[in-house]
């Protein structure tokens, strides 16, 4: 597998003559003009050439550059030895104009986009390879680390126009086919690939765009990655929208991001809740005038009502949009308007244009209101299914299209939905849905008489891992070792806050972990 | 209970060393912005370390670049914070 370093080097602001907001008062709604997420962007970007595609605290990108870039991208897939349609591309990349080219690049060369995080950890990345045979990586320098170092690695300047074809051929793939795979944590631990069509992202794109106030004059400021579906989301609605979005900054302090709000004249803002529980605690949210600001949104996890609650009181009158989803549907499903907040505590919202939502029992008969259970939903966002593995795919997605998110809920007489809990594993932990084993099976690969078990904890508003280690055969245990292999092998948020030796693990009647029992051993915050 | 700035110290470098990897050379005085060896979570995770064991809160003005700079900056906001008994 190659690597290939991209660069886009670029004058600063000062000197170009982009646009950063649109003068022109062009705020149309979205139309959906391609069956083809690439040519939809190639179409947006012809008619915004000038107008900012992405700014960053150096400099800005206009669509057409941004254009030009993902041809060259598109260019240099299609002229390699062992290009085939289809052949899957692995994008390791912050939010950045290469990652925008690399992606619609990509996807112009008829290949499948495969984002991953810039800081996974090697198991993950390892089985990720091994299920989808990527065939190259484009990276920069500073995220060369994980990736193989026998692997042969090139450059490639996206900034040059020269030696760039005049009439690149237009994308084939579209409807149905697949456009990109988006690796997520399934109910075993292990991950799946979830296959995204261009009819889920261009049908998840036109019900965002119709469902939040988003123009073309519009400025997001964005944090959540793009490799997320959430942030994905954005990507795509955006870039749509012809608006434009600063990319680019990490922040490390709360305040920054408030600061960067004003800086910028950023006119959205869109982040998992923790992000907004941070501002609300640090932030200083509300203390300094917003005036462009016209809304913020939050996806990638529940979020409680009385935070949701201070957030819309403290940016008035730019509103609040809860919102809720999953990666299986591209990702968006649900969506609360900024006017039922107060009126429907707790709730997701109503199902957002396009989807159908249900409350199915275990038999698949559809549920009355109030009563709890699965739910399901149906529209052209939902995947095709999981990369290379019809056996789970059956198990959520049923032949008549309709999707078990996993979650189990509530619906309420007027049709708003409640999330009640989950019937998995699964934990959300800073937007990311993680599976208690990607942390015991690092734990257990590492001490292989050892028997760990991960549970979520609360710690503050927010969710982390405890874990709980008991020894196989008698073998001391070192746990200074166990938590230095977790902060080494696993992203921070994985990383469990609490750490313990049991003697035994509790067990349940059926000989399994009886993690209700542990979960009391867990310290209080 | 009075609070040593040293212990607070050895505490608060205790702490980040032990979330961190490979940094042996860690000290009161690294600049842990610079060397980018703190990510927002364990930022927060930090400040939540802190407010819990010391049952002190921080403002959101002080939740910045330079009191949380290096280990030694950070041990000073918090005596700072605790408000000790005049003598």
């Amino acid at each position: 597998m190659d690597t290939i370093l991209l660069h886009f080097d670029t004058p600063t602001a000062a000197l170009r003559a982009v646009a950063a907001r649109s003068d022109d008062g062009d705020a149309r709604t979205f139309q959906p003009t391609a069956s083809n997420l690439a040519t939809a962007f190639l179409n947006v970007a012809t008619v915004r050439s000038n107008h900012a595609a992405l700014e960053t605290n150096e400099t800005v990108f206009s669509f057409d550059e941004v254009l030009r870039a993902a041809q060259r991208v598109q260019q240099f897939l299609r002229t390699r030895p062992d290009y085939s349609a289809g052949m899957r591309v692995v994008l390791k990349l912050p939010n950045s104009a290469e990652y925008v080219a690399a992606f619609y690049g990509t996807l112009l060369a008829d290949c499948v986009p495969v984002p991953i995080p810039v800081s996974i950890e090697r198991l993950r990345w390892q089985q990720i390879q091994e299920l989808c045979q990527p065939q190259l990586v484009f990276t920069q320098r500073e995220h060369l680390a994980g990736l193989e170092s026998n692997a042969s690695t090139a450059s490639l300047q996206l900034r040059e126009a020269t030696g760039l074809s005049d009439s690149p051929p237009a994308p084939r793939r579209h409807g149905d086919d697949l456009a990109m795979v988006l690796f997520t944590s399934g109910s075993t631990g292990v991950p799946k690939g979830v296959s995204l069509s261009h009819r889920n992202l261009l049908a998840n794109a036109e019900s965002i765009l119709h469902d939040l106030p988003i123009r073309a004059d519009d400025k997001a400021l964005v944090l959540v990655p793009f490799c997320h579906a959430f942030g994905n989301s954005i990507l795509q609605t955006h870039i749509l929208a012809g608006a434009t979005m600063v990319v680019g900054t990490p922040f490390l302090f709360p305040a920054a991001i408030v600061q960067a709000l004003a800086k910028f004249g950023a006119t959205s803002f869109s982040a998992i809740p923790d992000v907004f529980g941070t501002l609300l605690k640090y932030g200083q949210l509300g203390e300094t005038p917003l005036p462009s600001l016209r809304y913020m949104s939050v996806a990638g996890g529940g979020m409680r009502h009385d935070m949701a609650a201070n957030i819309t009181a403290l940016i008035a009158p730019a509103t609040f949009h809860v919102m809720y989803g999953q990666t299986e549907a591209s990702p968006r499903l649900a969506s609360l308007p900024p006017d039922q907040l107060t009126l429907r505590k707790g709730s997701i919202g109503k199902p957002i244009l396009g989807v159908e939502l249900a409350i199915r029992d275990e038999s698949g008969r559809d549920l009355p209101p109030g009563e709890v259970g699965m739910l399901c939903a149906r529209g052209d966002n939902v995947m095709l299914g999981y990369w290379n593995d019809p056996e789970s795919t059956a198990m959520v997605l049923s032949n008549d299209g309709w999707l078990q998110t996993g979650d189990l809920a509530h619906r309420d007489e007027d049709g708003y939905f409640y999330i009640d809990g989950r019937a998995n594993l699964l934990v959300k932990i800073q937007g990311h849905r993680v599976h208690p084993a990607e942390i015991e099976g690092v734990v257990e690969a590492s001490f292989p008489n050892t028997r760990a078990v991960a549970l979520p904890m609360a710690r503050g508003e927010e969710t982390r891992f405890a874990l709980f280690v008991a020894a196989q055969n008698g073998q001391p245990i070192d746990m200074a070792e166990i938590r230095a292999t977790c902060i080494r092998e696993l992203p921070t948020y994985k990383v469990p806050l609490h750490f313990e030796i049991v003697k035994e693990l509790p067990l349940t009647s059926a000989l399994k972990v009886d993690r209700a029992a542990l979960s009391l051993r867990i310290p209080q915050y | 209970m009075t609070l040593d700035k040293s212990k607070l110290e050895d505490d608060i470098l205790q702490f980040v060393g032990s979330r961190i990897p490979n940094h042996p050379e860690l000290a009161k005085d690294t600049d842990l912005l610079e060397d980018s060896l703190l990510d927002s979570l364990l930022l927060m995770d930090l400040i939540f370390q802190i407010e819990d064991r010391y049952a002190i809160k921080f403002g959101s003005d002080q939740i910045n670049p330079a009191n949380f700079r290096t280990v030694s900056t950070i041990a000073s906001l918090v005596l700072a914070q605790s408000n000790p008994q005049p003598a």
